[in-house]
């Protein structure tokens, strides 16, 4: 067959490469201010737009779709080409999809400080950005589908098997996460309730860290490992092994985000056995990476790019260990909800992810600007810093982990918990989150560092935006296996065949887990204490969902002796059936809250408490990391979305009476009225119409509805209350 | 390229494992290893786990589940337990005044009471300790039930479930030392005035 002359376009890589340095820095130093604040609250500066729990999600979105997510585009619409051996399938599809991108980007960073969020981990935007999200991945996925298409290779190589399956899952995960029903342009309610919601968030959470963080990556370290080694791929059986065992396992796995919570056990029980599972399809990734180093470890001496490389996949390696580990019930009840967790992110984030990253751009600018790197010296010093940073990092959050689950856990000779008052096990914590806050700002000199490096790499260079190159056009050969043709081999040269099978590895395990918490009604029984909010009080959760408590506080009581000595009896799933979002939370700065409103409990505070503490955590407990919220206290409650808000909760469900929607807000200015007049007694004055009476109203709302029932903690769970 | 009889088996130069041969991405060569036993094992072995797990949870339900594991727990800790009703205090009680008791009693102050009564007892959310005011009774027992069984509608809580009796008296005669301390910046008082 003839050769064809085509050119590959290096400018929509150069972009997305450029972008994922820019949002790389933003991202991490908003996760530096997150860490400082641990150490000096002021640093929210008393406003509501850098508020911990707004900056939270800016933080975690960033890097990972922005920061992540454009050095994954980078790496791809290099590899892409040159795998399939064609110029991408659209010039204009490339520009959408990178201009869109960052459109979403910036959308994300102002609507989370405005506080414009749905409330659900890694999954905060609203919906019309949801939307555009949707649709920007669409046109991402065409642009590649249709570069595969077009090849001139036969086969598809093991990075592109990764690369269709991210795009696949993270569309499907993406969609089946954020159904929600609009009741403004920046409010919207999330179909799922409760523990539903709370299946389906870890499935999309846990799954985008499979999807989003990994596959793209393992995609990635197929293409570079070998290109900057120049060796061979050490294992192709063990490739397709480990690829179909990871896709097929992992989006079974999310329920481990949920172990001793109140999803039902047999799930539970699942999200145990599929992580602990994901081991060695993990580990096949690191070891096909690192065996195909065999030979070349001189290099590794030598070469930045392969360095860096090596210590992600070794951090990819180590994660994937500690995570399975920390899905088994015996770690799980003592890591949960400390900043073991956090930890345990970070070395994924800043070891696989951001060493990954770094390696590729390292290994992709000076080529793509026709010249070497500016200075190798300072790509190994970017690595020992970096290096040093993840140790930093990641030590004093599991050493104050430890900390932290013991002091939670311990009780005196008298049966009394040791530590009852929960800001003590945080004040012990403070040392070690300063030693964070200085893992994290040396993490950030090394990356300042390669970016300074690789703009240096960028002047002295001369880029190349169109590059030539030419293959023979492919032969149509016929679509059926041909005689000795494996079948794996055979499917490599169907894509769309190959892309089906995929979506079917990936659907099994999400529809065994997810519909039958739908059909099945014992699976959450209900609670007949458990009533809607009322219209003051679903207000005041909003505003919860707005300022993202969530981020500090957790609503999830687990069934051990030490939490329902601290805060009353554990959780039940029918509790939340009227939590549209759930806000069980991820960790605990703070005490957990879902019994706060019980008036005989042990977390019990007057509406004056709550006034005060949110009009200044610091004036009653010193020590106190919680954030100043006086503008709660400033701003009036918009009441306009009242009868609107009760109107989507009725379709979602929720049994207000017909035609409540019509007299919401002088039921809600009733409620106001008396948490006012109460306020009063205590010498405040505070108009029933501002914030800070429906998060209080919310506040002495909780747990109340299980606690009135007089339920015993076991007869709830064994006999649901019809 | 196939591999067939016709091309014979290329090898890495490095390592003499067998190359694929056709298999060639953009001059990425592919090996054709077999997966490391070690690793085939560990993935068995982790299979078998599954299975067991499934059927001792889940099947069979030989492994207690987490609501008989917290019964358990709680059976466990039964005797330990205090009996917050049995907490009796003799009426005629007086208030400690050894120094090491009262230095236990501002301990335990400084720890539980300050958030709502502030460092020095002048009171923010909860009333002023330190004048001669009180809402519930001037005696020293009088504060010894306000601190055991709390006065919940006020959001007063009650202690007797996190203290043990003795530290409730040792912190009720600590705050008896408050009376008359005069702090900066105090609550306006509450209650009646004690004689
Ligand atoms: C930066 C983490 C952080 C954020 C964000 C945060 N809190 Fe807190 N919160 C804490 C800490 C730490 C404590 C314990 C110390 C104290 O009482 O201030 C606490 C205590 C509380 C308490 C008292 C709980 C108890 O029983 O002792 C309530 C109520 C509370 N927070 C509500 C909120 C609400 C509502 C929001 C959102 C508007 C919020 N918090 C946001 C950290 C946080």
């Amino acid at each position: 067959m003839e050769n064809q002359n085509f050119y590959y376009d290096n400018k929509t890589v150069k972009f997305f490469a450029y972008a994922t340095l820019f949002w790389g820095v933003i991202g991490m130093v908003v996760g530096l201010l997150l860490a400082l604040q641990f150490i000096w609250p002021q640093l929210t500066f008393g406003i509501p737009y850098t508020t911990f729990g707004r900056i939270r999600p800016i933080h975690t979105n960033a890097v990972i779709f922005a920061f992540v997510g454009n050095g994954m585009f980078t790496g791809i619409y290099y590899s892409l080409q040159r795998l399939c051996k064609a110029r991408m399938f659209s010039d204009i599809l490339s520009k959408i999809h990178f201009w869109g991108w960052q459109l979403i980007i910036v959308a994300a960073a102002l609507t989370f400080a405005f506080g414009f969020t749905t409330g659900k981990e890694y999954a905060e935007l609203e919906w019309p950005i949801d939307i555009l999200v949707a649709v920007i991945w669409i046109v991402f996925g065409w642009n590649m589908i249709g570069t595969i298409i077009k090849r001139r290779t036969r086969h598809i190589y093991v990075a592109i098997w990764f690369y269709l399956a991210t795009f696949v899952t993270v569309a499907v995960l993406h969609v089946a996460n954020s159904i929600e029903i609009p009741v403004t342009f920046f409010k919207s309610y999330i179909v799922y309730a409760g523990v539903q919601d709370a299946l389906v968030q870890w499935w999309y959470g846990h799954n985008a860290v499979a999807f989003f963080l990994t596959t793209p990556f393992l995609g990635l370290m197929y293409y570079y490992l070998p290109k900057a080694a120049n060796r061979p791929i050490y294992s192709y059986r063990l490739s397709i092994v480990h690829f179909w065992a990871l896709i097929f396992l992992y989006i079974w796995a999310g329920p481990h985000h949920l172990i001793y919570s109140a999803l039902p056990n047999w799930a539970q029980s699942l999200g145990v056995v599929f992580s602990v599972m994901l081991i060695a399809p993990s580990w096949g990734g690191m070891v096909n990476g690192l065996l195909t180093l065999r030979g070349a470890w001189d290099k590794v001496r030598e070469d930045p790019v392969l360095k860096f490389m090596v210590v992600a996949v070794t951090a990819y390696g180590m994660s994937t260990f500690e995570g399975p580990m920390m899905s088994t019930k015996t770690v799980n009840a003592i890591s949960h909800f400390t900043d073991w967790t956090v930890g345990h992110a970070h070395i994924g984030a800043l070891g696989w992810n951001g060493f990954m990253t770094f390696a590729v751009l390292y290994w992709l600018i000076p080529r793509i600007f026709r010249t070497n790197l500016y200075s190798k010296k300072m790509a190994n010093t970017h690595f020992w810093i970096g290096t040093l940073g993840i140790i930093f990092y990641a030590v004093p959050l599991y050493w104050g982990a430890i900390t932290q689950f013991l002091m939670w856990k311990e009780f005196t000779a008298e049966g009394f918990l040791k530590y009852p008052n929960f800001l003590e096990t945080v004040t012990q914590l403070r040392p070690m989150y300063a030693a964070r806050a200085i893992g994290g700002g040396l993490y950030i000199v090394g990356v300042v560092m390669g970016v300074y490096n690789l703009i240096l790499t960028i002047r002295q260079g001369d880029f190349l935006a169109e590059e030539a190159a030419s293959a023979p056009a492919l032969e149509p050969v016929s679509g059926k296996r041909a005689a000795g043709e494996g079948a794996h081999r055979w499917l490599e040269r169907r894509p769309v065949q190959f892309t089906i099978f995929a979506l079917l590895a990936i659907l099994i395990g999400g529809i065994i887990e997810i519909v039958p918490l739908y059909l099945i009604k014992t699976n959450i029984p209900t609670i007949a204490s458990v009533k809607p909010y009322t219209p003051l009080e679903l207000q005041g959760r909003d505003i919860y969902v707005r300022e993202g408590c969530y981020t500090c506080h957790s609503q999830e009581v687990r069934p051990f002796r030490s939490e329902t000595e601290r805060y009353g009896q554990y959780s039940k799933a029918g509790e939340y059936v009227y939590d549209h979002p759930f806000q069980w939370g991820s960790k605990r700065n703070g005490p957990d809250l879902s019994r706060e409103g019980v008036v005989n409990g042990k977390q019990y505070k007057p509406n004056s408490w709550h006034y005060n503490h949110m009009l200044n955590p610091q004036k009653l407990n010193a020590q106190s990391i919680m954030p100043v919220y006086k503008w709660l206290i400033a701003d009036d409650l918009d009441m306009s979305t009242t009868a609107k808000k009760i109107r989507v909760m009725q379709m979602l469900g929720v049994p207000y009476p017909a035609g409540f929607d019509k007299t919401a807000n002088d039921v809600l200015l009733q409620q106001a009225s008396l948490i006012s007049a109460d306020l009063k007694t205590q010498g405040i004055d505070c108009a029933p119409n501002k914030e800070i009476i429906a998060v209080i109203a919310y506040l002495q709302r909780l747990g109340v509805d299980i606690h009135s029932a007089g339920l015993s903690a076991a007869s709830a769970s064994e006999n649901p209350v019809k | 390229m196939e591999i067939n009889d016709k091309n014979p088996v290329e090898k890495d130069e490095l390592t003499g494992d067998k190359l694929l041969s056709g298999h060639d991405y953009d001059n990425i060569r592919e090996l054709d290893n077999k997966l490391p036993k070690w690793w085939v094992w560990l993935f068995i072995i982790t299979i078998v786990y599954a299975v067991v797990y499934l059927l001792v949870f889940d099947v069979f339900r030989i492994a207690p589940h987490q609501e008989a594991e917290y019964a358990n727990e709680m059976a466990a800790v039964a005797s330990l337990a205090p009996a917050p009703q049995a907490m009796v205090f003799d009426t005629l009680m007086v208030p400690l005044t050894d120094q090491p008791a009262l230095d236990a009693g501002k301990a335990i102050f400084d720890k539980n009471c300050v958030v709502c009564h502030k460092t020095q007892g002048q009171g923010l959310v909860g009333p002023n300790l330190t004048d001669n005011y009180s809402i519930h009774g001037c005696r020293f027992i009088d504060a010894v039930n306000v601190i055991a069984t709390g006065v919940p509608e006020k959001g007063m809580i009650s202690w007797k479930t996190q203290l043990t009796k003795e530290q409730i008296i040792q912190v009720a005669s600590y705050t008896m030392t408050l009376r008359g301390t005069n702090p900066p910046d105090p609550k306006a008082p509450q209650g009646d005035p004690c004689k």
